[in-house]
């Protein structure tokens, strides 16, 4: 009975999560087309997010783009297809390591600061003192968080995508031996605009994602600091998965 | 303005926080609302505030059930005041945001409130994280007073201050009412705050209102509920 007691509860949980989920996805889009537009907010989040995640993801994308050219290097080395490591590396990169890794990362650097932030609020009353000073809280926090996101997320995958070619261009330049030219023309020849716009998809999705599921798990949290820090463990967990799913889904789309 | 609260009810969950409140809280006077903690206090300034509905009952404001929200104000427990926000933006939150006028007239009227609270103008410039526990509860009220409100909410105002400040506050919140004929709904635990500021009072106990009268006379009451909680006792 006790199985079935703890089944029952998570899909009772369950359920009401994503209809909760929809409903505050359905608030957002009603907000975003409000009149009442925040662009010192807007302005101030966006610079805040990518001038914060740029580090992170720079190092993320360096070092992912040198392991990536090292281990094609010793899988194709053994069929003697070397001249396919640039076109692997810049596919990977802008397809697939690029828009995910950067999601995770900014899942976990800014997402995770937006969940503490509006759960702080939430439990420090800041929200319910929004509401009596006639300000509307998803015009004021949520949209502004939603918009930066979304214009940031693909600004840093293209420069992840950059750095990440870099680093295998590095690699392979100076520690496999490749030809400089060569490898830059492979590089720039393989790759075509879809490879590019579908990172691209991934990232504005994955944008959207983070801030929903940050300002969302912000908003539900639980009283005290412990509500606060379940809030942010919650934001950065349903993000990441949310992301890993959505790239599956993104990538059956445009395969 | 008079609001007039007629079987208010309220539950959470299978919760019943409040079940019949009905209570009439007279224009221009400070009418307190005493209750231990968790009996529903909170939840009834937020209802009549319009912050969160009621489930069953009805409020009127001046007779009206329609309420304009920029006539009310609250000053939260702990000040609620914006972390990412200058003292004089925290107080002038309202104007920046409607753009009621340029930043500069703004940022005077801040400053100009700040001095009638007895909060000194030296600290407009810095984050309520630099403040004490007092200067926040005055520049929390400063936000509130910025909105010129009929009514205004105070969620336990000497919470968390020491007996030298709590003086100070209650005096402040007085000399305010006063000056400025405003109608005030406080909510605490303090008696020594309640008669020092309150006109009338309503003690809330399992939901309901046990009993009423005015502050000055709390102690000559012969419910002994009431009395049990003037006294401490269980």
């Amino acid at each position: 009975m006790f199985f079935f007691d703890l089944l029952g509860k998570f899909f009772i949980n369950l359920v009401s999560s994503i209809g909760k989920v929809g409903y505050f996805i359905y608030l957002i889009f009603r907000y975003l087309f409000t009149p009442r537009f925040y662009f010192y907010s807007n302005l101030k989040y966006l610079l805040k997010t990518f001038i914060t995640s740029v580090p992170i993801v720079a190092l993320t994308a360096i070092f992912s783009g040198m392991v990536l050219a090292l281990q094609s290097y010793t899988g194709f080395s053994r069929f003697s297809a070397e001249a396919a490591i640039p076109k692997i590396v810049v596919l990977t990169l802008t397809r697939e390591l690029g828009p995910v890794l950067a999601g995770l990362m900014v899942a976990g650097r800014v997402g995770a600061s937006i969940a503490a932030e509006i759960a702080t609020m939430r439990v420090t009353e800041q929200i319910d003192a929004l509401k009596t000073l006639d300000t509307n809280f998803y015009n004021y926090l949520v949209t502004p968080k939603i918009i930066a996101l979304i214009i940031s997320m693909p600004l840093l995958v293209t420069f992840a995508d950059v750095i990440g070619v870099y680093g295998g261009y590095l690699i392979s330049v100076y520690r496999l031996g490749f030809n400089e030219t060569v490898y830059i023309s492979n590089t720039i020849d393989f790759i075509n605009f879809e490879d590019y716009f579908s990172g691209i998809v991934k990232s504005i999705t994955f944008g959207f994602i983070i801030a929903t599921m940050s300002c969302y798990n912000g908003l539900y949290t639980g009283k005290g600091a412990y509500g606060v820090g379940k809030a942010t463990t919650n934001a950065v967990v349903s993000s990441s998965v949310l992301i890993l799913i959505f790239n599956y889904i993104l990538t059956e789309l445009f395969f | 303005m008079d609001i007039v609260l007629k079987s208010i009810k309220k539950k959470f969950y299978e919760k019943e926080i409040l079940k019949n409140i009905n209570i009439t809280i007279p224009s221009g006077k400070s009418s307190i609302i005493l209750g231990k903690s968790g009996c529903g206090k909170s939840v009834l300034i937020k209802i009549i505030y319009q912050l969160i509905k009621q489930d069953g009952g009805n409020i009127t404001y001046n007779s009206s059930n329609k309420v304009n929200i920029n006539d009310f104000a609250m000053l939260f427990q702990y000040g609620a005041l914006f972390d990412s926000l200058k003292v004089w933006e925290n107080i002038a939150f309202q104007g920046i945001n409607e753009k009621a006028m340029p930043t500069k007239d703004l940022k005077e009227l801040a400053i100009e409130i700040m001095k009638s609270i007895g909060l000194n103008q030296d600290n407009h410039n810095k984050y309520p994280s630099e403040l004490s526990g007092g200067m926040k509860k005055r520049a929390a009220l400063g936000r509130a007073l910025f909105k010129k409100p009929k009514v205004i909410f105070l969620d336990e105002p000497t919470t968390g201050l020491d007996p030298i400040n709590s003086n100070l506050i209650n005096e402040l919140i007085v000399k305010t009412l006063k000056e400025r004929e405003i109608t005030a709904i406080t909510i605490t635990h303090d008696i020594n705050s309640a008669i020092k500021t309150g006109d009338l009072f309503y003690y809330l106990e399992d939901g309901v209102i046990e009993h009423k009268g005015e502050c000055k006379n709390i102690f000559d009451s012969n419910n002994k509920k009431l009395d049990y909680f003037l006294k401490g006792e269980l």
